[in-house]
């Protein structure tokens, strides 16, 4: 029994290895690509000549002011929003958890931002945000308020920015809490209120504890996502004024497919994957261990 | 929960109006921008609600560079699924009969390119679809897609393969059958939920899909996303006409995303909302 069982497990290989190695094809080749490219000064108007210069290109990244301050527009474009969208996403989540009375219809519907073109929804605050004919100078108006250009100073555009990746990010959390809140225990929660504990202790003590596993995952999922906002800051400001909105990637991007220097563009691009997984490393290992034990 | 009172319904309700302010604000005045004429558009102070007029609809679907830029789209989608689909079945279908050490490397393999940026892949993908002749063309974006669409594909169907009770597969193949037809006559007809749903996410991924159509694409194979950043640099500060064309963009997900509600958490989970 236990042979046959493990020759139906290998008929199964015929399965999978044909999928494994187109799948391996289409993503390792270009990402060791990316990496051998990293080590040229490309050239794409003569392949030719296009000289191998070792760590080069890495050299001049620390002394590229551009690159410096996309490193910073990054990392405040992956903590500010993913701070906000679990902090927000908890409490939408926690809210829709206590199932009110008239708004069921709101679980189907708080999905929306997150099935979205990105495009989209980078041309969606941007109707918003046009100075005199947008959305925020009507309820200007309507407030009293003066009108305000977000898009000719950094931090109204970073406040955009950041606005937008919030509104995109939110569902995703409070999908994946409400998902795992349904899950607790109603017992627990039963012998709490006999001994007199209140909505907000209940929650405190209850309720946080057993889903900070859940809530790890979730942010780890946000922070490698955050910055595929990519489109969104291509449709709402392309990335100014002046750089102040422009994270890593965008920046790769301009380089690469403005300037052309493929070889500098991969460089920058190996060490944006780099960031990533450093800053994601430290917590995947702890969902690793976590699941193990 | 019976024993929610007081505390706990204020904190639920005002959460959720909150929320739900702040989702439909720029919703609200997208469609409001869509239906206004441009004289409407520009009024000092601007209005919020106006008569609704279908004329900005019409120009647009006079728009021959937008409308085709929307077939290229489906067009790329549909290849996309059909590919992705063909690939997948059968692997998520081995994956989650086998068992050990290959198949959670093969797992943890497909879940580490969710990880990835798309950026890591466009350059080496740039340069040699340059040399084959394939750029501008949809079939690179239908192969480009499936670096994502795979891994979510097979996540999410191996799930609903591992549902199937194994006593259901084991009588057939006392009958005889060999694993092939036990997969194509049991095993995808009772996943068939399951497929169409993973299908639906595969197309509503590579409807979605910027970063690569933005580089592989100049003129012939331009997708939406794409045709829209162009359509807006061309129609300078004709708002009404971008807003229609976004709206154009966003129904098919939006439909596809309400048939599907049911299964979107799992598709969520594998990766359905990669940008």
């Amino acid at each position: 029994m236990r042979n046959q069982g493990l020759i139906i497990n290998k008929g199964y290989l015929k399965f999978v290895l044909p999928t494994y190695l187109l799948f391996l094809l289409l993503t390792i080749v270009p990402v060791f690509g990316t990496m051998g490219l990293s080590l040229f000064q490309f050239d794409i108007a003569l392949p030719s000549d296009s000289p191998f210069v070792g760590l080069e290109n890495y050299l001049d990244l620390l002394e590229d002011d551009e690159f410096i301050n996309s490193v910073k527009v990054m990392c405040l474009l992956i903590f500010i929003p993913v701070l906000l969208q679990a902090v927000l996403g908890s409490a939408l989540a926690l809210a829709l958890h206590e199932k009110p009375k008239g708004l069921g219809w709101v679980r189907s519907l708080f999905l929306i931002p997150a099935v979205l073109p990105p495009i989209v929804i980078g041309l969606i605050w941007k109707l918003f945000f046009i100075p005199e004919s947008g959305g925020m100078a009507y309820f200007a108006h309507w407030l009293g308020l003066p009108a305000v250009d977000m898009f000719s100073d950094p931090i109204p555009a970073l406040i955009m920015v950041i606005t937008a990746s919030v509104w995109a990010g939110i569902p995703f959390v409070t999908l994946m809490l409400l998902a795992n809140l349904e899950t607790l225990p109603a017992s627990y929660y039963e012998a709490a209120a006999i001994d007199g504990a209140g909505w907000w202790q209940r929650h405190y003590h209850i309720t946080w504890p057993l889903m900070i596993p859940i809530v790890k995952t979730v942010t780890i999922f946000r922070v490698l996502e955050a910055l595929a906002i990519f489109p969104v800051i291509f449709i709402l400001t392309g990335g100014g004024p002046a750089g102040a909105t422009e994270p890593i990637n965008f920046f790769a991007y301009r380089v690469g497919f403005d300037y052309l220097l493929l070889g500098y563009a991969s460089a920058i691009i190996v060490v944006f994957f780099c960031i990533l997984f450093m800053i994601c490393l430290p917590l995947m290992l702890r969902v690793f261990a976590d699941r193990r034990n | 929960m019976a024993i929610t009172k007081g505390q706990g319904r204020s904190f639920s309700y005002a959460v959720i109006l909150g929320y739900l302010v702040f989702l439909s604000l720029p919703i609200f005045w997208l469609i409001s921008t869509s239906i206004k004429d441009p004289l409407e558009a520009f009024a000092i102070p601007p209005k919020l609600l106006v008569w609704p007029k279908l004329s900005n609809f019409l120009e647009v679907f006079a728009n021959k560079a937008f409308m085709l830029s929307l077939l290229n789209s489906l067009l790329v989608a549909l290849g996309t699924v059909a590919c992705t689909m063909v690939v997948s079945v059968p692997a998520a279908y081995g994956l989650a009969r086998l068992k050990g050490v290959f198949k959670n490397s093969v797992l943890s393999w497909l879940l580490l390119t969710r990880a990835a940026p798309g950026m890591i892949y466009v350059i080496p993908y740039f340069l040699v679809f340059g040399r084959l002749g394939l750029d501008d063309t949809r079939i690179s974006l239908v192969i480009m897609n499936m670096i994502y669409t795979i891994p979510l594909v097979i996540w999410m169907l191996l799930t609903f393969f591992e549902e199937i009770p194994i006593s259901v597969e084991e009588s057939a193949r006392v009958d005889g059958a060999s694993n092939l037809q036990i997969m194509t006559r049991i095993a995808i007809p009772i996943v068939m939920p399951g497929l169409a749903s993973s299908a639906i996410l595969a197309f509503i991924f590579s409807w979605n899909e910027f970063l690569f159509a933005l580089v592989m694409t100049k003129k012939v194979a331009t997708t939406a996303p794409v045709s829209i950043v162009n359509f807006m640099a061309y129609e300078g500060t004709n708002w009404n006409h971008v807003a229609v064309g976004g709206i154009l963009i966003l129904l098919p997900v939006l439909l596809f995303s309400v048939a599907i509600r049911k299964y979107l958490i799992r598709g969520m989970a594998a990766g359905a909302v990669k940008g």
